[in-house]
């Protein structure tokens, strides 16, 4: 390297720009080099990871093989599709709260090594940092899951999944009762609880069947306003699957009104129209602290509703928001609540 | 047109649209009997019979009127608070979100709604209030200090840049927070779009002290406004102090567009085009500008925020999509027009 | 009748000294005239006589420092005109005039019925009353330099810092305003200091000249005195022929010298 003398700056610098770029290129050139090698390595043994589980290298106690060796493998229908598991599924990895609620449900609660962060019933179960609305591929995979359930494939969850080589189950929200009952089915099906999965529904059934009798089911004078948000009013109309539980009692829903095709079932209330339509009842589904805190007692406050029945009566009813929105074994539990707000207003 | 003439026609123009609000609705009440139940309130000694029940009364003087009110109070802010930023950046691209100021409401909302969410209803404007302010607040402290550095152009360039720097930074610090907590995302791009659904009388007299000292500050400091048009260094030798002038209609501005966002969320476009259609009207001068630009911006408010409540009753739309569907092309209605748009 | 006086006024912008040690004096009504080549620091002595750079040194306005005076009391006292004005498109003459008005308005004040007279007084005396609705952006070059005239005089300063007033406008319209500001020096005692590049123009009109090279002052008293071909050709690296000065007023003419590469011929 020839030597410079201080007095001339300009000649040091350009020479030294000269000379970065050809040690970037080389850098660079490595680092491709290095990148391409690793590809290499990961396209040939992609496909190879085996859905048992079997050889799990984690010390966290999973579920062992029960001895009904005729249950797998087995084709479940789920909303992505068919799933096939080869075998006993000892590792389960749960992305949506609901899902959690059915796996426990079932039996196959030994089975699951980790839930989301969201899912929180029943107590103790394995709550992680995993997120089901934003599924971080390699974070799911450290639990060695041998399937996994989400409620939505975001985050091309079901193909990276399948790239691994592990099942997954799309289990999306429930558009009607029926559909809930079959999805504890499929998760029976998959985590081999087939049988317990239908003792569940059975209950369900005929929980739901006895509350309804209770209460009665043509209650078409009664009107009702169910509440998702406060500022702006957001509501469930009768076709959303609420509106369905709901249904059962032949309550009338305020919103069905401001449905249109648009809103996919969650229009946008205007107040002015809550309070004219008068309800009988109103539901809150966003009462708890982290939901919004709209408790019946500020609802009750809110300028202009004082002369609604539903508030002079005393029928606003504060749900647990949970159980509100989602649609998994504990929906009995919702439906006895809003046979008692209509048992109480149609006295 | 003559500022008196404008005026007039502007204060017209806004009495014309809140009365028009005032009888339309969800509730569907009865024009004649909404009438009368008004004078009655307005003038009690008159002892009108009212044929509005007392529930449809509780609509009207309860979730109406202060929507009303509300959104003739928004409404002038924003525009004022637009105005005051064009003529303290000699730009008329300039909106009352500048400086950081919807970048700082939106992260204090989002943190409200995440980490506060059942304290919400009432944490939200405030939070947004705060965020609104702090966001000014580190914007022009940036951008002064970066100032005294460098000098680009007349130091007001540096600021709008500072502006822009801290905006997508408080963005950013927003939408990270709302990705680690995915379920309140819809509640948190609800409030960025805008409501008045909530309006209440409490609302109203909460951002009232904040909104008529702002305002008069703002419509006081018209004057300095135009000695500035002619840049700072004329402006000094005019007599101006434009570094003092500059902070005060800045703060002033702030304090406007943070009280309106902190009940109504982020309503776009208010603050950038209803000082455009004042122009248009009256001519540059921002003692004509500032007075045109509060009383457009309130009507033009109120008669969105009509719009939003009744056009897919009893369903809404949020109002932020309301004026930019109704004013976007208005605005280039506009603009065809004769003449260049000044600052 | 104002005097103003700059005493060894040095200036330094970005590190590089743009005014060395400069000092010059003009009585009350009296019409300094700064010329030197590009770059000498003529605007820049303008620009600290109004204040609005930082300089060493000290400027005084009828013997009492500047620097005492707050902004808007100097600009009662002082008007200062920059080359290139900013002209905002759409304000109307009237309006832009009434804006000279501002040293004389309190913080909180509208122009009253006082402020609209001298406005008026102002735009008829630059005769700009005709067009006094019209858009900035609508006006030529010499009836905008006339408005910007017409808003250094609405504010009734005792003395006028102009900076190249005339360098847009024709002969005509030249002669039109230095005439003009002549004639109000002549009948106000308006102290006037300008920078004009025409040097038989400032000769023409200025009692004093002060010739800057390179931030310093190289030459300073009347026109006959400072204009001198010998001085003119050395500082501006110009040839000249200076013609006439017995009336004081001497016109300089450029000569073209012989082609390239000839030796002249004295």
């Amino acid at each position: 390297m020839p030597t410079v003398s201080p007095s001339c700056p300009p000649f040091r610098e350009e020479e030294a720009l000269m000379g970065t770029p050809l040690r970037l290129v080389a850098a660079l050139a490595a680092a491709a080099a290095c990148v391409a090698a690793l590809a290499g390595c990961g396209a040939s043994s992609s496909g190879t990871t085996a859905a048992s589980g079997t050889t799990s290298a984690m010390a966290t106690p999973a579920g062992t093989a029960p001895a009904t060796g005729a249950a797998f493998p087995v084709t479940v229908k789920a909303g992505n599709g068919d799933v096939t598991l080869k075998s006993y599924p000892t590792r389960i990895v749960s992305l949506a709260p609901t899902a959690t609620e059915d796996l426990y449900a079932v039996g196959a609660g030994s089975q699951v090594v980790a839930v989301d962060q969201d899912s929180d019933y029943p107590d103790g179960v394995p709550k992680t940092s995993l997120s089901g609305l934003t599924p971080n591929i390699e974070a799911i995979a450290r639990y060695n899951p041998s399937l996994v359930i989400a409620s939505q494939d975001s985050g091309g969850l079901v193909a990276g999944m399948t790239k691994l080589g592990i099942p997954v189950l799309i289990e999306p929200a429930a558009a009607s009762i029926a559909a809930a009952y079959a999805q504890i089915l499929q998760v029976g099906q998959a985590t081999g609880h087939a049988d317990k999965a239908v003792s569940v529904v059975a209950g369900m059934e005929r929980q739901i069947a006895g509350y309804v009798k209770q209460a009665g089911a043509s209650h078409q004078d009664l009107t009702y306003y169910w509440e998702l948000s406060a500022n702006p009013f957001y509501s469930a109309a009768s076709s959303t699957f609420i509106g369905q539980v709901v249904g059962l009692f032949g309550l009338k829903n305020i919103a069905d009104e401001a449905d249109k095709a648009s809103d996919g079932g969650y229009p946008e209330l205007s107040q002015e129209y809550i309070v004219t339509a008068k309800p009988q009842i109103i539901f809150l589904a966003d009462n708890q602290a982290a939901d919004g805190g709209q408790t019946p007692a500020i609802v009750a406050n809110r300028p202009g509703w004082s002369g609604i029945p539903a508030v002079q009566n005393h029928e606003v009813v504060g749900l647990n928001d949970d159980i509100a929105s989602r649609w998994g074994p504990r929906l009995p539990q919702l439906v006895g609540e809003i046979a008692q707000a209509v048992e109480q207003a149609s006295k | 047109m003559s500022r008196r003439t404008a005026l007039g026609a502007a204060a017209a123009f806004l009495v014309v649209a809140m009365l028009t609000a005032s009888f339309v609705g969800a509730a569907d009440l009865n024009p004649l009997a909404t009438a009368a139940a008004l004078v009655d309130r307005a003038a009690p000694f008159l002892h009108l019979p009212t044929s509005l029940g007392s529930l449809d009364q509780a609509v009207l003087f309860q979730i109406r009127l202060p929507r009303v009110v509300l959104g003739a109070l928004v409404g002038g802010l924003l525009a004022l608070a637009g105005a005051g930023y064009q003529g303290v950046f000699r730009n008329p691209l300039v909106d009352s979100g500048m400086l950081g100021a919807s970048a700082g409401a939106g992260l204090g909302a989002t943190l409200a709604i995440v980490y506060l969410g059942g304290a919400g209803p009432r944490a939200v404007p405030v939070a947004a209030f705060a965020g609104s302010l702090t966001g000014v607040l580190v914007a022009y402290a940036t951008g002064a200090a970066a100032s005294r550095r460098t000098v680009l152009g007349d130091g007001v360039a540096t600021l709008l840049l500072a502006g822009i720097a801290v905006g997508s930074f408080l963005t950013a610090a927003q939408t990270f927070v709302l990705q680690r907590s995915a379920s309140d995302v819809q509640a948190v791009y609800s409030w960025l779009l805008g409501s008045l659904s909530a309006a209440s009388w409490q609302q109203v007299i909460t951002i009232l002290p904040y909104a008529a000292v702002s305002t008069v500050v703002l419509l006081l400091h018209g004057r300095h406004l135009d000695v500035l048009a002619v840049g700072d260094e004329e402006a000094t030798a005019l007599g101006l102090r434009p570094g003092r002038t500059r902070a005060i209609v800045v703060t002033a501005s702030a304090l406007a567009a943070a009280s309106a966002v902190a009940v109504s969320g982020l309503i776009g476009f208010v603050g950038i085009v209803i000082p455009h259609v004042a122009r248009r009207i009256a001519g540059p001068a921002y003692t004509s500008v500032l007075p045109l630009s509060l009383l457009i911006g309130a009507g033009f408010l109120v008669l969105a925020d009509t719009l939003a409540r009744t056009v897919l009753s009893p369903a809404e739309l949020p109002i932020g999509v309301v004026t930019a569907f109704v004013g976007a092309p208005a605005f280039v209605w506009m603009l065809r027009g004769t003449g260049p748009v000044g600052t | 009748m104002t005097d103003l006086a700059a005493v060894g006024v040095t200036v330094t912008l970005d590190r590089a000294p743009v005014l060395n040690d400069v000092s010059c004096a003009v009585a009350g009504g009296g019409w300094l005239a700064l010329i030197g080549p590009n770059g000498a620091g003529k605007s820049t002595l303008l620009r600290a006589m109004a204040g609005l750079i930082p300089y060493d040194g000290t400027i005084t306005l009828d013997a009492a420092d500047a620097t005492t005076l707050k902004g808007k009391q100097r600009a009662r006292v002082l008007a200062y005109v920059p080359q290139e004005p900013t002209l905002p498109p759409d304000l109307t003459v009237e309006q832009y005039v009434m804006l000279g008005r501002t040293p004389h308005l309190g913080y909180l004040a509208t122009p009253g019925r006082q402020d609209r007279e001298r406005v008026r007084a102002a735009m008829a005396r630059l005769d700009v009353t005709s067009f006094a609705g019209r858009r900035l952006a609508r006006l030529s070059g010499g009836e905008r330099q006339r408005a910007v005239l017409a808003r250094a005089l609405a504010g009734e300063p005792r003395a006028l810092l102009l900076d190249e007033p005339t360098s847009m406008l024709d002969v005509g319209h030249e002669q039109q305003v230095l005439e003009l500001v002549d004639e109000l020096r002549r009948d106000t005692g308006l102290t006037v200091v300008s920078t004009l590049h025409d040097l038989t123009v400032a000769g023409q009109y200025a009692d004093a000249l002060v010739m800057l090279d390179g931030g310093g002052v190289v030459a300073a008293g009347t026109p006959s005195a400072v204009l001198t071909a010998p001085l003119i050709e050395s500082v501006y690296a110009a040839r000249v022929h200076v013609i006439g000065g017995s009336d004081g007023h001497p016109v300089v003419a450029p000569v073209r010298g012989p082609p390239h590469g000839l030796h002249e011929q004295s």
